[in-house]
């Protein structure tokens, strides 16, 4: 069967406005977590989060989109999507033909507008306000499809934090069975005071920048982002510039707790078996990790539990989420793309503000800027209702 | 795809052969789901669970008995609303102080796949699509592939959505329910714009199968925008790519708003022999309300004759295919073509 390569990247995020900024960033530690500034909230000014600095306002002038009611997370979106089509080459024709599909996942949608939400959900006697069909996830690839004039299957997919690399897996099988030529994939959301209220109420947010895979991690930072790839069959491609092979990747769900991971990584474990078995791949043939990393308590140690079960000694792993923060709907997208960078310039960021190790599994995450050499790299995402999914990519 | 057994919870009588036949009136202009007493979930979840989650595990649960699916795969396009706005609620009231964060893990729209792998300790695959007026397609199109990919395995998929005031006064702001009352009985006659609101989930247990299975999934379509000619096209083409032109039953998604008819009508001239029948004075309008056409399409498959109130013309007395045709806002389309073997 024609393997399915990566066209195309795209990425936006707290860390840089392009995916030669995020690298940069990557390459040289700097972290993009800094004190939420862009919406009135009452962690404003408190609370560390991995925010885009520009406003909704710049956002819609750098895109020339006027539309009263286009939200911050289609804007952020739009960019990094924009990114990914031009990366691949694609064409206007080829966007508008039948063959063309766009798979997008989102978790906030158009709940960034928490406050305008408020006021048309309870119907307070006000007119309705210009969002009143932009609230809901589809709203961002609706937006997305109809400024793009995408003529193929559109979808949305909610899977909470791992929803974008469901995105990327949905998107995969379409080709496999036909139903699409090509494939722009990913995912987007912004800082709500949505989630960062329920993430509050569940007390796994950090006061302070996160410390993945740390003994004394203190929780997740939110951030927001958008990360796209364009996928297209390897019979398609030709003298096309790829940057990696979508091997293998494994969906599953841990069944254990709404918003935990079982204690020991039952979904997590089992999510990245199914990716190896997909891509015919063994352990010992993963030669990094881009763990899901949240820092919250639950997670880290979770994630790995599962990694020494399936790997014995893991691979160099890191997470990239002490850069971004946790950008929930995007996270898969963004992070396929940071392992796709690993892939293609072979080589490993430094994990931040890591310090000790976790004294139940011991791991230590990647410490610093080096050189890798990396034929396949797997990226991991788990979200609330036990929904885990692994993906594989591998040198073209 | 096969499609081998089936449940649905909405707003009329679906437990008894026959229950169809007496229309359950709407109030209020929304049509609110007649929910059982859930049996076999425990009270303690069962008070914890927003209406969304309560009907659909409440639909999927008395399948999944005696059978392991080996994926979950919901189409819903807002999952759980009433949690969603609860939570919302309290974040302004309170002012973003001290909450609790139970609405806020039940307000994803993933909960309802996550409660029924919890609940089954199912830990296969396990997603949810949430394409708004097609969630429900794109699950289709999912377990579709699942099937071909390993034809011996069995999948549930469903579609699930309730009315919360949430959903309800932004549909209405934004003018796609009556502004005056309207009775479901006479829901086709209003000629005006907006539909009445509705609720329901339906569950399907599907394999690549074809021994004793219920119906066939034999095609499936779906496409965006409003213009009219964009839907003569793509119904003409799948017609032409998938049919012999010999349609028994169309059901389309007429749901009273006067804006949609013309989408319905040039489908309905596009077959002009097929007898047509209707669903949402049944169900009312929601996002993943195709999924009632599929369902009511399963009964009549297994020898139910449908009832006299969703027959618009003519009356199907074959086995032939069903196609449904289906538009939410006029932005989303879906056609779905269904048949006995």
């Amino acid at each position: 069967m024609s393997r399915i390569l990566i066209t195309g990247i795209g990425a936006f995020s707290a860390i840089g406005d392009n995916v030669a900024a995020n690298r940069q960033a990557l390459i040289s530690g700097q972290s993009g977590i800094r004190t939420l500034s862009n919406f009135p909230s009452r962690y404003a000014g408190s609370l560390p989060c991995g925010e885009i600095t520009r406003s909704t306002d710049e956002l819609k002038q750098s895109s020339g989109i006027d539309d009263p009611g286009v939200t911050r997370t289609s804007l952020i979106a739009l960019q990094a999507l924009r990114e990914a089509i031009t990366d691949a080459g694609l064409t206007p024709e080829q966007l508008r033909s039948s063959d063309t599909a766009l798979i997008n996942a989102s978790t906030v949608g158009g709940m960034c507008l928490t406050d305008e939400l408020y006021h048309d959900a309870n119907n307070d006697g006000l007119a309705g306000s210009p969002f009143l069909s932009s609230y809901d996830n589809a709203s961002v690839t609706l937006f997305l499809g109809q400024h793009l004039r995408i003529g193929g299957i559109q979808n949305t997919i909610n899977t909470a934090c791992s929803s974008s690399a469901n995105a990327i897996l949905y998107g995969a099988r379409l080709l496999r069975h036909g139903f699409a030529r090509r494939v722009i994939v990913g995912g987007a959301d912004s800082l709500a005071k949505f989630t960062i209220n329920g993430f509050k109420a569940l007390h796994i947010l950090s006061a302070n920048p996160c410390t993945p895979f740390d003994a004394g991690r203190t929780g997740l930072n939110l951030g927001e982002a958008g990360a796209y790839l364009v996928l297209e069959r390897e019979e398609d491609c030709h003298d096309k510039k790829t940057y990696a092979h979508c091997a293998g990747y494994g969906n599953s769900n841990d069944s254990y707790h709404p918003s935990s991971i079982s204690d020991e990584g039952e979904g997590p474990f089992l999510c990245m078996q199914r990716a190896l078995e997909a891509a015919q791949l063994t352990a010992g043939d993963i030669d990094a990790i881009n763990a899901h990393g949240t820092a919250t308590e639950n997670n880290d140690e979770t994630e790995s539990r599962a990694m020494i079960r399936l790997f014995g000694t893991p691979p160099p792993f890191l997470s990239t989420k002490a850069y971004t923060g946790h950008t929930l709907g995007a996270a898969g997208a963004l992070e396929a793309v940071f392992s796709i960078l690993q892939l293609q310039y072979q080589e490993s960021y430094p994990a931040l503000r890591f310090n000790e190790p976790i004294v139940s599994t011991g791991l230590i995450p990647s410490a610093s800027y080096r050189s890798l050499p990396v034929t396949h790299i797997m990226s991991n995402s788990f979200g609330f209702g036990g929904n885990c999914s692994s993906l594989i990519f591998s040198a073209v | 795809m096969y499609i081998h057994y089936h449940n649905c919870i909405f707003p009329q009588q679906t437990a008894l052969p026959g229950g169809l036949d007496t229309l359950l009136p709407a109030d209020g202009n929304q049509l609110k789901a007649i929910e059982p007493s859930y049996d076999g979930v425990p009270p303690g979840l069962l008070r914890r669970m927003g209406k969304a989650v309560r009907m659909g595990t409440g639909t999927a649960l008395p399948l999944l008995k005696d059978l392991r699916p080996d994926g979950i795969i919901i189409g819903t396009a807002n999952g759980g609303m009433e949690d969603c706005i609860r939570f919302l609620n309290q974040i302004i009231d309170y002012d973003e102080g001290m909450l609790t964060p139970g609405n806020f893990v039940q307000s994803t729209p993933n909960a309802i796949a996550g409660q029924l792998g919890l609940m089954t300790r199912n830990q296969c695959y396990n997603i949810t699509h949430v394409h708004r007026g097609l969630s429900f397609e794109q699950a289709l199109l999912d377990a579709a592939m699942l099937s071909m990919e390993h034809p011996h395995r069995n999948y549930l998929v469903g579609a699930v959505d309730e009315i919360a005031d949430y959903n309800y006064n932004i549909d209405l702001l934004g003018g796609w329910y009556k502004k005056h009352p309207q009775q479901n009985k006479d829901l086709y006659e209003a000629n005006s714009p907006g539909s009445i609101a509705g609720e329901g989930a339906v569950m399907l247990v599907v394999n690549g199968q074809p021994e004793e299975a219920v119906a066939r999934l034999r095609a499936i379509r779906s496409w965006h925008g409003t213009n009219p000619d964009d839907a003569r096209t793509n119904i003409e083409a799948f017609l032409q790519q998938y049919t012999d032109g010999n349609i028994p039953l169309l059901i389309t998604g007429e749901n009273g708003d006067n804006r949609l008819l013309p989408y319905y009508e040039t489908c309905e001239k596009l077959l002009p022999g097929s007898a047509v029948g209707r669903f949402k004075h049944m169900s009312g309008e929601y996002p993943t309300a195709a999924g009632i056409a599929l369902w009511l399409t399963c009964r009549l498959f297994e020898g139910e004759a449908l009832p006299h109130h969703f027959y618009k013309k003519g009356k199907e007395n074959t086995a032939g295919p069903v196609l449904i045709y289906n538009t939410y806002k006029g932005e989303q389309h879906s056609l779905i073509l269904l048949s006995k073997k």
